[in-house]
Order: C-alpha cells, then structure tokens, then sequence
C-alpha cells in the first residue's frame, strides 16, 4: 500500500519542513519493521523569494519518483486554504481527506484588487465536487496557543497525525519532530502537534 | 541534527538529492569543492560547506562557474580528488575550459555536477547539458533517485581516475530538490597525494599546446573512449532485464527510470517487456543496447529533457538491429521533446505506443473547470525590498526623459521587474505594447537573458545607434561580480552611453542568500574585507559613478537622473540590504507604518510600488498596510502624494 501526501502552504510556512518530518517519520518506522519502504520527497522551491505557492509531494512505499499523479493523493495537508485548494484540485483522489488551516494569506494579487479570494464557502464546494472529505481548523490560534507563532505547521502534522492516514505510529513522528525542529522550540512544537491532533478528533 | 551529510554509515536518512550528492563525495574521499551558485544545484556546496568544519577538505564560493571549473581542474592535475557543482546555464559560463581539459585529462579522480532544469522551473532554458558531455567526450551518468546520485557521485572518482577523464554527472531539478531515503556507505579515509608531474604518461600532459600538440591529445582521447565503454557496459548502473519472447523493449535513463517502473506498474507490464535502466549513459553501453534490440519489435526510448539516448541508440540500431521499430520524443513520438515528463505522461506514452486502452482520470474535466477558480498566486519582490526603491527611482528618473526607453534585466531577483504582474493586457507588437506605461515594478525590463547579459545588450543597442530612448542596464551584486567586468571595460573602451545601475543587497539572494566578495565574510562565513563596486567601477575607467541608498527615493532619483544625461558610461550602485536577512537579525517589533485613511484618497499610487505589504481595500477605496508583512522601510510613505501613509506613532 502507498501513501501519497500533499503539504502545501506559502513560502516561510514550514510545509517543506513538515513534509521531510512525515518523511523522516516514515524512514525511521520502516527501519524498524525491517521492511523495505521507499520513501520520496518532490519539492517545489527555487527562489528564497517569500510569499509564493510551495508545495511539497510526500510518497511512502513502493514508490520510485517524486511526484504524485492526477488524482492520486490520499491526503492533503494545507497551511494556507488557497493552496490547499490549489494542490486538492489537481492531485486530491475521490474521497480524499484535506486538511485545511482557516486562515488565509492573501496573494499579492488579491491585495491590489486584481483578483479575489474565494470563500470558505466556496472552498468547501468545491472539496465537495471532487467527494473529498474536509476538516479545516485555525492552526494560527492553535501554534499561538502552543507558545511559538511558528509551529503551525506541527499543528497541521498534529492535525494529519490524528487522522490515521500517516503509515507509521507516533513515536516515530515524535522522534522525527525532535530531531528537525530548533531545540529551544522543541517543548512549544510538541504541544502544537497534540494541540493539532486534539482539534482534528473535535472537529 | 549536526550536518546531514556526515550522519554514521549505514544509517537510513532523507537527503535531498543536493545532499546526497555531495555525502557521496565525502565517502569517495574528495578533497577539494569550488561552486558559484545556481538553483538547482546550491546545495551542493552549501551541504559540503555546512560540514566543512567537521572535514578536511576546501571548499569554496567562486566568483562564477568557469574559475569554479578551473579551482577543481588545477587541483585535479596536482593528484586531488576535486569538484565542481553548477547548474545548467552555469557550465555555459564554464564551457571553455570545459572543452578543453579532456584533452589532457585529469590526475586526481574528477567529477563535474549539472543540475539540469527540465520544466525551466528555475532557469531561462531547458537546456540538456548530456549533449555538453558527449561533446567534450566525457563519461556521462544520470542517477534515477536520491540513492544512485550519491553512488554515482561516489563512483564518479574511481571512473575518472580509472579513465584519466573528468567525469559528468547530470542531476535534474527533479532529483537535485526532490528528497529520499538513502543509506549512507563508508567514507574512504585515504586522500590523494599532492603533487606535480609535468609529463604523466603523455609528454607536456597539462598543456595542451605543448608538443605533440592538441591533434596529439583528441587523438589520446579517442584511445581512451573505448575502455569508457567498456566501462558503460559493466557498470551496474545499467541494468537489462530481459523477459523471454517479450516484443517490446523500453529503455529509460535517469529519473526518467523512476517514472518508467511506475508507469509498467500502472499498466500491468512489469513482466511483459524487456527493461534497460540506463545510468551510465555516455559512452553508451552498447553490447547491452544491442542485447535489448535483438529479439524485439519495438523499443520504447523515455527520457528527462532532449532525445539525446534515443539519438545514440538509433544510430546504434541501424547498424545492429534496423528492423526495429524506436519511439521517443524524434520520430514515431511518444513524448514532447519539451517540458518535463512524470509518471502520469510516460504511462500515456507507453500506453500510445502499444496501444492499450487506458481509462480516463475519472474526475480529470471536473478538475480542468474548477482549476480556473483558484486564484493566482503571483511571485513578487519581498516586502521592503531594495529593488522596489530602485525601479520606483529609475521609473521617476525616466520621466524626465521623453522617449521609449530600454531597461536591459539580468539575473537575480531583480529579474522579476520582467515578470509582470498587471501587464496582462498587454499586447506584443502593437503600438501600444511597444510604448505601455510602467505601472508596476513588475514590468519594467524590457529584456532578460542570463548572467550579465544585460550591460553587452545595452552597449550593442546604444553603438547601434539607437536614438529614440536611454539605454539602460541593471545587475546585482554577486552579478556584477560574476559577468558583468569586461563588459564595463567594454563600455569605457567604446566610450557607449548607457547608464549602468548596480543593485547591491549584499548577499546572492536569489539561490539562498549565499555570500559573495561584496558581503564581508568568505564562503566559511569568515569576515574579510568587502569588494568595492565603486572603487572597481572608476578604476576600470567609468567617469560618473554615483552610491545611494536604494531607500532615500528622492537622491536615488536624482542620482540616476543626472547618470543618465551623462555621456559615456556611467554607474550608479543602489544599496539597500536584503531585507530577509536583515529581519532574520533584528528582532522585529510592532509595526510602525500605517495608512491615515482620513488623508488617503485612494489614489493607489502606492499600489504601484508593488511591495507586498501594500494593499487596498477595494470596498472602501483605501491603501492598507499588511502589518506582519511590513519591515517599515518607509518607501511606501516617500511615494505617497498625499503623505497619507505614515510611520511612528500607530495605536
């Protein structure tokens, strides 16, 4: 069985962090079984310009290249609602899971009045059309609760955790998070991702 | 986490394919690395530079691709095991010396690193530089995943001293900045001794003038060519598996392998075709292509970027299997010979050629109408950042002047005052498309090539005669530095009058903020002595040389004003820190600029700034500011006619 997993966010979120900590995760369980599991990280990233669409593709199992097909994503895992929406569109497979975070950041495009932002509405239409499934929270207010403005994206992996899509167990993450993330915000992250994993049973 | 790459052999880790590059030089025991950089391959050198400390090897940031080629050529003529890592466009900068180092060959174990960029997600062309390695005559690999690039890597030494040729490796962006599990191997301890023989085995072998001359040399060359074949066919990174009575062959090289398996699993062929991974790709390994051809109809050739395999192997074919039938991306195409390829395409080529009926994406017209609701996201400057005040300067400047100016772009962030943003509606070749308004930072340069490119197109427009407008060139930092000299000498030589603006943030920002001569540290992150753009300028004879900070628009303005009536070349260097690495340094408190709606007459004359941090309120026909955005640098506020934007004193 393979897992295919979309992390998508805007420059500076953490999406291509949190891809290699699922990916990392999925190594370290494998090694344990002693079970041959590939694992492939695609990324989107070029410039250190900020404010653009990053998207990363997560693939575990037999897997040999780098990009998920058309439809074939189990999970999408969105720090930003547009780009979830963006990647979900392309890649999210018939009866999908997406994970949205609420709360948006507004292209530059929006901002000038050349073009608009749909609506949560809108979004969770669409989700819709394509028979996905569609859990969003305010992964914002959660990583503030957390104590670090910037562990949203270990809300989102709490979030991703919690609904049993990841192929590996939670020691496996929890180790995967304490190696990648700074040491000084270790104690912050790991709250995050139980606050994230919290809000994904309640929801 | 210490560095990545010197994790404990025989671990299991996720590397990015930059990564696992250059751990497998590591384990080949490399000694010396020199790179400038280039998305997607900075992270070859940023990884070996990361565990520098740890290590014993050099490594450093040149000042461009060909003198980075240079530093690992000489040191492989002194017996080191040496490398260099570019992207695509970067061995062009290279490819003089490029050429000619085969003739001589190399002492210590060589290898060259080409991150290609198939897609142009990150370059002006798509160019495959597997051409650039048949054409020097140099053994070519090209891995499949994250794991090959780093045996590869490691290979490459040992083929290259075996050979006594620099040895080619070609990386794509899609393997370079794509991650995967790799098992790290030994790390060889052992390091080449250095030195010096002026006649190893060939006479006057380091110089290829020296008697019996270059003819001599090709000739050596092309002795040496067939043990690289020899070499291609038993390197176990080429892999034939044949199945009995199966009629159709498909050979796949590179990533393009990866998508190859996971499309004959999609379509149930695993045990139906005949499989050639290709890996070692040049010379190609011809008794194994030859072994695949023979009892087969059709062969199937898949491959990232131009038929360069298919080339070879219908050639070979003529000669040793003429009856079979070849697709690729030449005749009887299966594939574009343009743009990137991945799973989803190479199962449609195969299914093409063989004619099985395959299934519709279910949802796939759904997708194509609901993809035209997502709104764009377009890739702007950051916010506050210096090349915002320059091209807000260089537009009041202009205004000056009556005319169709010309701005000559270069490489850098810069570049993206071409991308255009509100320029939609412009059409090329009417009247109106050749004379637009400026609106917007984002489209202002009026050409873009490569690096340095700009100040030689501006020189040739203005020695042409042209009349109708200034001519103008812009370069960053790390550019000017890169390409940009002779041409500046050319410019004073030829007394042309085009004014040259150098935008100096301080750091190469575009590829991951790397520092160059003009920061005041050296690739290790040591303090030295900044290179001086003004100094360097009027010593290479330019009159009129002017530094202003790229904030102060008034005096920006003024200086590129009184640049452009001077005749002759003249330069102004605006100056303005990269504003990511300046927050990454200060902690940042409240914002303080904000907009007094009172005041704002929504003009949007601000909107024009193209700062992120800048937005409008459609509703209520005001500016705003993106307070998490902002870094207060006040540029906002100087363009404001109103002075409705303010900064100090917000609630």
């Amino acid at each position: 069985m393979n897992t295919n997993i979309i992390v998508a966010g805007v420059g500076g979120q953490g999406s291509i962090l949190a891809s290699h900590i699922i990916a990392e995760a999925a190594i370290k369980a494998g090694s344990q079984k002693q079970q041959e599991t590939n694992v492939r990280v695609g990324e989107t990233f070029g410039a250190a310009m900020r404010g653009g669409a990053v998207s990363s593709h997560v693939r575990i199992g037999k897997v040999y290249g780098p990009l998920i097909g058309t439809g074939q994503a189990d999970l999408v895992l969105a720090i930003e609602p547009l780009e979830g929406l963006r990647v979900g569109v392309k890649y999210l497979k018939k009866g999908g899971l997406a994970i949205l975070n609420s709360e948006p950041l507004y292209p530059v495009d929006v901002k000038t009045g050349a073009a608009k932002y749909p609506s949560m509405d809108e979004i969770s239409e669409i989700f819709a059309k394509l028979g996905a499934r569609l859990i969003t929270l305010n992964a914002d207010k959660l990583a503030l609760e957390a104590g670090h403005p910037k562990t949203i994206s270990v809300v989102m992996l709490g979030a991703a955790f919690a609904s049993g899509l990841l192929p590996f167990g939670e020691e496996s993450i929890i180790e995967a998070i304490t190696e990648r993330v700074p040491q000084k915000t270790l104690e912050a992250n790991l709250k995050a991702f139980r606050l994230g994993k919290e809000a994904f049973l309640n929801a | 986490m210490g560095s990545a790459i010197l994790q404990q052999t025989g671990k299991r880790v996720l590397l990015m394919g930059n990564e696992a590059i250059a751990r497998g030089a590591i384990e080949a025991g490399m000694q010396l690395m020199a790179a400038y950089p280039g998305t997607p391959s900075s992270e070859i050198c940023e990884a070996l530079i990361s565990a520098a400390p740890e290590s014993d090897y050099y490594v450093e940031w040149s000042t461009n691709e060909k003198i980075s080629f240079e530093v690992a050529a000489g040191a492989s003529l002194v017996g080191a095991r040496s490398m260099a890592a570019m992207k695509n466009a970067g061995l062009n900068v290279a490819m003089d010396t490029f050429m000619t180092l085969p003739y001589g060959g190399v002492k210590g174990g060589m290898l060259i690193v080409v991150a290609d960029d198939p897609d142009a997600h990150y370059s002006s062309t798509e160019q495959d530089t597997r051409f650039a390695a048949m054409y020097a005559e140099i053994p070519c690999l090209e891995p499949m995943d994250q794991q090959e690039a780093k045996e590869m890597a490691k290979a490459a030494f040992d083929i290259s001293e075996d050979l006594e040729l620099p040895v080619f490796l070609r990386s794509v962006s899609r393997i370079s900045h794509a991650s995967g599990d790799v098992e790290l191997g030994p790390v060889n301890k052992t390091r080449n001794k250095i030195a010096f023989n002026k006649h190893y085995k060939v006479p006057y072998r380091w110089n290829v003038y020296g008697a019996p001359g270059a003819l001599f040399k090709h000739k050596w060359l092309h002795n040496v060519l067939p043990k690289a074949k020899e070499a291609a066919n038993k390197s176990e990174f080429n892999i034939l598996n044949k199945t009995a009575g199966a009629k159709v062959g498909i050979i796949a090289s590179g990533l393009a392998a990866s998508y190859t398996k996971e499309a004959m699993a999609r379509l149930g062929l695993e045990d139906k075709v005949s499989f050639l991974k290709l890996g070692f790709i040049y010379p190609l390994p011809d008794e194994k292509v030859t072994e695949l051809l023979q009892g087969v109809d059709t062969v199937l050739i898949i491959e990232e970027g131009d038929p360069v395999v298919e080339t070879m192997v219908r050639s070979l074919a003529k000669e040793t299997a003429p009856g079979v039938k070849i697709c690729g991306k030449s005749y009887n195409q299966i594939l574009d010979p343009y743009g990137e390829i991945n799973t989803d395409l190479v199962t449609k080529a195969i299914a093409k050629a063989l004619n099985i009926e395959q299934p519709k994406e279910e949802l796939e017209d759904l997708r194509t109408e609901l993809k035209a609701r997502v709104t764009p996201r377009s890739s702007t400057l950051c916010a506050g950042c210096s090349h915002l005040g320059t091209y807000s300067a260089l537009r009041e400047a202009l205004k000056k002047f009556p005319g169709n100016h010309i701005i000559n772009g270069d490489i850098g962030c810069y570049e993206q005052g071409g991308y255009g943003l509100f320029s939609s509606n412009v059409e090329g070749n009417s009247e109106d498309g050749k004379k637009y308004p400026v609106r917007s930072p984002y489209e202002i340069l009026d050409t873009i090539y490569v690096m340095g490119s700009g100040i030689g197109m501006a020189h040739g427009q203005a020695q042409a005669g042209y009349k109708e407008g200034k001519v103008v060139a812009v370069a960053g930092d790390s550019t000017f530095i890169h390409a940009t000299l002779p041409a500046v000498v050319n410019s004073v030589y030829s007394k042309a009058d085009i004014t040259f603006l150098v935008l100096d943030n301080s750091w190469t920002c575009m590829t991951g903020h790397q520092p160059n001569p003009v920061t005041g540290v050296n690739s290790l992150g040591e303090e030295n002595k900044p290179f001086d753009i003004a100094g360097v300028s009027r010593a290479m004879g330019v009159e009129f040389v002017e530094t202003v900070s790229a904030y102060d628009r008034e005096k920006a303005a003024a200086a590129i004003e009184n640049a452009l009536n001077h005749e002759g070349p003249s330069i102004v260097i605006l100056t303005g820190e990269c504003q990511l690495q300046v927050q990454r340094r200060i902690k940042k408190t409240k914002t303080q600029t904000y907009v007094d709606v009172d005041t704002c007459n929504g003009c949007r004359i601000c909107i024009q700034l193209g700062c992120s941090a800048v937005a409008f309120d459609l509703e209520n026909k005001k500016a705003g500011i993106d307070e998490l955005n902002c870094v207060d640098c006040g540029l906002c506020a100087q363009v404001c006619p109103q002075k409705a934007i303010k900064i100090g004193g917000r609630d």
